[in-house]
């Protein structure tokens, strides 16, 4: 059993390494070390201006390590199949579960000891701790965290009906009073109201786990969820195969998709709309890179880098709603319609026009307020217009001809 | 003559699955193709509704290739799938709605047959769901009502009984009655004998990518006399003969 969880301990750290690779590309690192830098800059500014004895100050720390004390989840890497698979192995589990919660441990805790880490100085400073009693209130706070995930792990035990261990009032009130003596007290009664906590569970366990069956279902519904929030933030960044995009009905869009008319030619425009304004794969897409382009340009002066960067990002969106095309070849009625290729591309190229001209008008409109000059507003505004007209009217076109020649 | 298949070689790849298929369906009439699992039912439906290009042979819609005119040729076909496909972000209106622009059909005559169709299959109350929303029958439904809507000659009905309820089945079948009075022609594939033999004028027994036999159930029984009487046994003995 513990091979078992090993084995799947290291696919998925293969696949975390993976996506990890691709969030963490040159660009996103490179906005990321300002983006510290500047928040490391204005968190030493205020400190300089605090002084001891604010009132407020414990309050932040209390608040600060028990939002702390939550994150770091209990990562299972439990599967649907297992409770089917590994329902006759119910008793061996308990060996995997102790490893999973050990795995666990690694990344809940390195995180406790980077947020104590940075609020050292702001309790030194505030509180006039001395670094013995910082080191107490980082071993209160480590001693917690390994509470709640035993608490995790007990509650994969616990009969159905009752109310769970690692319900979130208990996880949170517990960090409440605890974190609450360390700092209004002393940490050493932390560590002690902490250690009594982290014992009372493992005794329960310890006396319980062997007569009860696993909550398959929760489990796995929680390491699904737990994955499904990792995937979630890998998308923001790259596709992710298991986050499928989703479908909303956007019922305030329908008076801007009933302007287009209900007619023959009109078919794959009316079809091509809704796909798009309903769906969030590729309208998410536009919209993402439409935002970042603006808020990248309102902060950009001059005449010619303006220009440019509106020239990438309306490329970069023009370029990459292409596949859209064949959103529907898999659906056998855009095949038997008697519809033809034509008046299929002769839609697509519409809506490529509207969105990029949507697009193009956001990002001139943010040119214009930045610069409040006559110039680069002009150059953008010719610039956009070709590029546009370029993108839809004559690079789509061709590239999806070729595309469906290459095809036969 | 409405639709007419004359030998016939194809496939997905170069391998053909169909060998050298012939065979018709007059106006007015539902014919059956009845076959095993793999006897080349979807890969001829496929080759009918312009999805598979023939290596051989030619497929005629009342006189019109799919290379001749392929939307003269489309335009004449309404097809159901074994497994229903729809548009996920499209709502059941917008797929009807859908259906009335590829078809290039009047609205307001369209709509009326619609509503009556909808109401049929008790879908009246659900215009503005997702597929997402509907089960299995249902959205077999939805595929039933967009093919009806149509004025099409001929309906291309692949494995029609299976996931309906009995009442939609039995609509289903009223509909086929009304659409062949009109002179509309349907050919339908369906394991579901019994019924096949019931409601069909003729058959079309496929087997390994061959036209075994095929005729009017009378024809069947007098060309494999010692098979037996129904449909079920002539098809039963046909297998067995594949199996010796």
């Amino acid at each position: 059993m513990i091979e078992l969880f090993k084995n799947r301990r290291a696919r998925h750290l293969r696949e975390m390494a993976k996506y990890l690779r691709l969030v963490f590309n040159d660009f996103f690192v490179f906005a990321l070390l300002f983006f510290l830098g500047g928040l490391g800059l204005g968190y030493s500014n205020v400190l300089k201006s605090l002084t001891a004895g604010l009132w407020w100050a414990p309050f932040v720390a209390l608040v600060v390590l028990t939002i702390t004390a939550q994150i770091g989840r209990f990562a299972t890497l439990i599967e649907d199949a297992d409770r089917v698979f590994l329902l006759p192995k119910e008793r061996a589990m308990h060996a995997y579960l102790v490893a999973a919660r050990r795995y666990s441990q690694w990344l809940a805790q390195a995180t406790q000891l980077i947020v104590l880490f940075i609020l050292t100085p702001f309790l030194r400073v505030t509180l006039t701790w001395s670094l013995a009693m910082v080191a107490g209130l980082v071993v209160a706070q480590v001693v917690l965290k390994d509470t709640l995930l035993r608490l995790d792990l007990a509650s994969a035990y616990q009969v159905t009906g009752q109310r769970r261990m690692n319900h979130w009032p208990v996880k949170w009130g517990l960090s409440l009073v605890i974190l609450a003596v360390g700092l209004w007290g002393t940490p050493i009664a932390a560590v002690v109201l902490a250690l009594i906590a982290d014992g009372a569970v493992a005794v329960w366990l310890q006396r319980h786990w062997a007569h009860q069956q696993i909550r398959w279902r929760q489990q796995i519904a929680s390491e699904d969820n737990r994955m499904l929030g990792i995937y979630r933030f890998f998308n923001l960044f790259t596709d992710v195969p298991m986050v499928t995009g989703t479908i909303h009905r956007r019922k305030a869009l329908d008076g801007l998709l009933r302007r287009i008319p209900v007619r023959h030619d009109q078919a794959y425009l009316y079809l091509y709309a809704r796909g798009m304004l309903r769906g969030t794969e590729f309208s998410g897409l536009v919209v993402r890179l439409t935002v970042i382009g603006m808020l990248l340009l309102a902060f950009i002066q001059g005449t010619w880098l303006p220009v440019i960067l509106t020239a990438l990002f309306i490329y970069l969106i023009g370029f990459q709603l292409l596949p859209f095309f064949q959103q529907y070849d898999d659906i056998v009625f855009t095949h038997v319609y008697p519809l033809t290729w034509e008046q299929r591309l002769h839609s697509f190229v519409t809506l490529v026009t509207v969105i990029l001209t949507t697009t193009a008008v956001l990002l001139w409109v943010v040119v214009v307020l930045a610069n409040r000059q006559l110039m680069p507003a002009a150059v953008t505004l010719v610039v956009a217009v070709l590029e546009v007209w370029y993108l839809a009217r004559i690079y789509t076109p061709q590239r999806l001809k070729r595309a469906a020649q290459n095809k036969g | 003559m409405a639709l007419t298949v004359s030998h016939v070689v194809g496939g997905y790849s170069q391998i053909p699955v169909l060998k050298d298929i012939s065979f018709d369906v007059r106006d007015g009439e539902l014919v059956g193709l009845i076959g095993l699992n793999g006897a080349g039912k979807s890969t001829t439906i496929n080759h009918i509704i312009g999805l598979l290009t023939p290596h051989k042979g030619t497929i005629t819609i009342n006189g019109i290739t799919i290379t001749q005119d392929s939307q003269a040729y489309k335009q004449q076909i309404a097809y159901i799938p074994e497994t229903p496909v729809l548009y996920q972000e499209l709502t059941l209106r917008e797929h009807l709605e859908m259906a009335m622009m590829a078809y290039d059909l009047d609205q307001k005559q369209a709509w009326q047959t619609a509503h009556a169709l909808l109401k049929t299959f008790r879908l009246d109350n659900k215009l503005d769901w997702f597929p997402a929303n509907f089960s299995k029958g249902m959205k077999q439904k939805v595929m039933i009502v967009c093919a009806f809507l149509t004025q099409a000659k001929l309906f291309i009905i692949d494995e029609p009984f299976l996931g309906l309820d009995p009442l939609a089945v039995n609509d289903l079948l009223q509909l086929i009655e009304d659409r062949k009075k009109q002179g509309a022609s349907i050919l339908m594939s369906t394991h579901v004998l019994d019924t096949a033999q019931r409601y069909c004028d003729r058959f079309v027994l496929l087997h390994a990518g061959q036209v075994k036999t095929e005729g009017t159930l009378s024809e069947l029984q007098a060309a494999l006399p010692e098979a037996g009487e129904s449909l079920n046994d002539i098809y039963l003995s046909m297998t067995k003969v594949d199996r010796a």
